[in-house]
């Protein structure tokens, strides 16, 4: 206290949060799997670096230009909010994750507080800036002619015009086929063949990541924020109120889940993936607020509980600064096999064809296999599904084991 | 116990109710017209044959009434005005949204609108009095009553009163103008319906108890539930058959279908699920574990689909048939070669249904009989001396299996309903597939009807487990 001279931070007790991860580093499977999650993650985000089919640079003797970096946020190519800001989140997430990454690791000779601090400044930075970017670039509107690069370029070349172009290793467009060239088998041009209607089922493939993980992470995310609030009032105020909700979680609960969303999809006209978002959502908020509810009711009547309202806090600061980070750790655990029952809802949705008919998604992908024979066209899908799934349900059981005091290694 | 099961029981009530009052609001507040899609319904260019069949067939379904309460009674002339100048743009141009909606609610506010139409033969504007004589005609016809139900008495006596009806409508009916009627036609028309209406005033005024009666019993959700009372259903829009009917009909399917595969399911996850508890922490274990997972994280649709198109088409595999229930055919068959035709049919169905349960179930068994494992009765019933096989399958089996039995009471709504999945990629004629075509027609009755069908099991299916738990395991209590 007296001295300036810097000292090596003293040896602090791990945090509950340190002790829960390093739990869940020892289970090698469900590290494996997130690190497997991860690699998916950036393949969602990074997709138009391989697939796309507009080129890096372009040269037809009227100068350089780069119709890949132009179409990034096209509304004219690329239809779907989601893929605007998966793209939005590849150019300016690349440039905000520098600073963030540098942030980490100056901060990790700080003691555990003014680290966190530093840390948490950092991450909300730059979450801040790819909001607003992604607003500027909606704002943008950029819009562009439909030109058809490959076939531009064949054409030039036809008539004996020097064209240069770099294209990404997939050079086909998830959307536009090519009809030339349906059905294709698997080839070097064509990793996984081609489909009905002549689009490259790997792009595709590829794509559809995209869609899946919004829509799992964006539902659940949902739910969970609803089913927490919900959960938190019931099991903090007891009596009439708990019981109300109680009864009202009883009434959804027995509404069959799946049978209650295709009819909901089904009366909704031009579903978009935020529609299946919200649908699901509002079926399977009663999970965490369940799980929300039966941890406030163990905490609620614990001292910290009373020596916070012995300080005079407000109800809300109790509820959600004092009693909710204790009971959220069952709820992250839901979350995770929530992503993945909500990824194979939405394939379901997709495969029946109530999903947004718009988006490549896996579900109708499949569905396109089963009804056209194509044999890459059903097992790639169901790959694709099944690895997230796996690999989603992995790393929950890693976390709910490394939550579980009985099973710390 | 007695105490805790009544209330249980009486309990089922209130929260079906809840169910019901749920899934109706989702249905109605849905947008999309139902029976709209064939010709009838939408547009100005329609004539009005088309119009009143469409205006009898919401008034069928109770389409024409609103949802959950009814204020329709506190109508006057104003309001009356207001929708027949916004619904025939009299004196000004309303949009054409505007218009079809007031037109709309002319043709559903039925008997509603009589009186105030009938002060409006006094208007100042003679085309409000003009059009007002046009949609009294609508107004004044009356609905039909049920005569579906009841025993034959009761029907023979509906039908006669639906005569009667029948014949005053089309009294009224004769009573439109023609589009040249000129001043005095109008006038004397005008004079008609007044005079009509002193007759028949008592229908159309409310006295306070028949206003409370209508706010709440005349509306969709009311007449629903008067129709559910009955075990009625309703007619399904799309081709006008008692849904109750068609239901009874698709459940021999789905029943057969699931039954059989979850008696498989169970027959073989429980003695897996011992297995693997007993060799816990062995390879073959391990083993059973991660094929159990992968099973687990296929979706059923993907394992029914490799199924339906590996082993009925292409070459090697081609061995059964490419789904259906049975074969289609018309020569009769003995009850053996037709029990042997739907089992061959059912194979890849089964298979389907069995890999998803079976993963779960397994599971479940496994860390049952885990737990027990470790409980102190089971070391001591190894210290007295009894042998392995006894310890495990008399002390140990009968408790591990409690979680799993008590499973069965949430099977019993996926027993009835089947599944939608399985249903549509087999083409299997049950409940699931029903359920699938219902919504993507919009047959709002059949939806409902399997909807509350299942969420009514359901809740049963939750009950008989809950029971079933507090009898298995002696030290649950409830008092």
């Amino acid at each position: 206290m007296t001295s300036d001279v810097p000292v090596a931070p003293p040896v602090e007790d791990p945090s509950y949060g340190q002790i829960v991860w390093g739990q869940f580093q020892k289970r090698r499977i469900a590290m494996a799997s997130l690190f497997g999650l991860l690699s998916l993650v950036l393949v969602a985000v990074y997709v138009p670096l391989f697939a796309s089919n507009k080129p890096f640079l372009w040269n037809a003797g009227d100068g350089l230009s780069s119709p890949w970096l132009l179409a990034l946020f096209d509304r004219n190519f690329y239809e779907n909010q989601v893929d605007i800001f998966f793209n939005t989140l590849m150019v300016f997430g690349s440039l905000a994750a520098v600073p963030v990454a540098v942030v980490f690791r100056r901060s990790r000779t700080l003691r555990r507080r003014p680290r966190q601090a530093a840390r948490q400044r950092a991450l909300l930075a730059a979450l801040a800036f790819v909001v607003v970017a992604f607003g500027a670039v909606n704002a943008a509107g950029m819009q562009q002619e439909k030109t058809v690069f490959p076939k531009l370029q064949a054409q030039l070349e036809g008539q004996g015009q020097a064209v240069t172009a770099i294209y990404p290793p997939l050079p086909y467009s998830f959307r536009d086929g090519e009809l030339t060239e349906t059905r294709l088998p698997a080839s070097l041009a064509h990793p996984l063949g081609t489909d009905n209607a002549g689009r490259d089922v790997f792009v595709r493939l590829l794509y559809g990541t995209r869609i899946s993980l919004t829509i799992g992470v964006f539902a659940v995310a949902l739910y969970i924020t609803l089913g927490t609030i919900i959960g938190s009032i019931a099991g903090f105020y007891g009596g009439r109120v708990d019981a109300l909700i109680q009864r009202l979680i009883e009434v959804v609960i027995c509404i069959p889940s799946l049978f209650l969303i295709l009819t909901v999809a089904a009366f909704i006209e031009d579903r978009s993936i935020f529609h299946i978002m919200i649908i699901i959502a509002a079926v399977a908020w009663t999970t965490p607020a369940r799980l929300v509810r039966a941890e406030f009711l163990r905490l609620r009547n614990l001292d910290f509980v009373s020596a916070a309202r012995a300080v005079g806090y407000r109800e809300g600061t109790i509820i959600f600064k004092e009693i909710l980070p204790n009971a959220i750790g069952p709820v992250l655990v839901a979350a995770t096999f929530g992503v993945a029952r909500a990824i194979l809802i939405e394939s379901t949705m997709s495969f029946l064809g109530l999903g947004d008919i718009t988006v490549p998604s896996w579900g109708q992908i499949l569905n396109t296999g089963r009804t056209t024979s194509i044999w890459t066209l059903i097992l790639a899908p169901g790959f694709a599904i099944f690895l997230t799934v796996s690999l989603l349900n992995l790393v929950g059981e890693g976390f709910r084991d490394a939550l579980d005091p009985k099973l710390r290694r | 116990m007695l105490q805790y099961t009544v209330k249980r029981i009486l309990l089922v009530i209130p929260t079906f109710f809840m169910i019901s009052l749920l899934i109706f609001l989702v249905l109605n507040i849905a947008p999309g017209r139902p029976g709209a899609t064939g010709g009838a319904g939408q547009g100005e260019s329609q004539n009005q044959e088309q119009q009143e069949s469409y205006r009898i067939f919401k008034e069928q379904f109770n389409l024409d009434k609103p949802i959950l309460v009814n204020t329709r009674y506190t109508l006057d002339a104003d309001d009356a005005r207001e929708l027949l100048v916004t619904a025939y743009s009299i004196g000004g141009q309303a949009s054409a949204k505007d218009r079809i909606a007031a037109s709309d609610a002319l043709s559903e506010y039925g008997a509603y609108l009589v009186r105030p139409l009938v002060e409006l033969l006094d208007d100042a504007d003679p085309a409000v009095r003009r059009k007002a004589l046009d949609a009294l005609v609508v107004a004044g016809q009356q609905p039909f009553e049920n005569d579906r139900r009841g025993d034959d008495d009761a029907r023979a006596a509906a039908r006669d009163a639906n005569k009667r009806i029948a014949a005053e409508n089309q009294t009224l009916k004769e009573r439109r103008l023609s589009a040249d009627a000129d001043d005095a036609d109008i006038e004397a028309a005008a004079e008609a319906w007044k005079a009509w209406y002193l007759g028949h005033e008592d229908r159309y005024t409310y006295t306070l108890s028949e206003q409370v009666e209508i706010f709440f019993l005349d509306t969709r959700f009311a007449k629903y539930w008067g129709n559910l009372l009955h075990l009625d259903f309703g007619v399904s829009t799309v081709d006008r058959r008692p849904v109750m009917e068609t239901l009874l009909g698709k459940l021999k399917y789905s029943l057969t279908l699931s039954t059989l595969a979850i008696i498989i399911a169970y027959s073989v996850a429980v003695p897996i699920g011992i297995f693997s508890a007993v060799r816990q922490g062995t390879r073959l274990d391990a083993a059973i574990t991660v094929g159990l997972f992968v099973m687990y994280s296929l979706p059923t649709f993907f394992t029914g689909t490799v199924l339906l198109k590996l082993f009925t088409e292409g070459d090697p595999f081609a061995v059964f048939p490419t789904g259906d229930f049975q074969t289609m055919t018309s020569d009769p068959m003995t009850t053996w070669t037709l029990t042997k035709d739907i089992a061959w049919h059912l194979v890849l169905p089964i298979a389907t249904y069995t890999s998803v349960a079976l993963a779960a179930l397994s599971r479940y068994a496994r860390s049952g009989v885990i737990d027990v494992i470790r409980a102190d009765y089971i070391r001591t019933a190894r210290a007295k001396g009894l042998s392995e096989p006894v310890v495990i399958l008399k002390h140990a089996v009968r408790n591990g299996m409690i979680p799993i039995l008590t499973l069965l009471g949430g099977l019993l709504p996926s027993l009835v309903a089947g599944s939608v999945v399985i249903e549509v990629v087999f083409n299997i004629p049950g409940m699931g597939q029903y359920l699938y075509s219902s919504i993507n027609l919009r047959d709002y009755n059949a939806v409902m009807a399997v909807l509350l069908a299942s969420s009514f099991l359901a809740l049963i299916g939750i009950l008989l487990s809950d029971l079933s738990y507090a009898l298995v395991d002696p030290r649950i209590s409830f008092d």
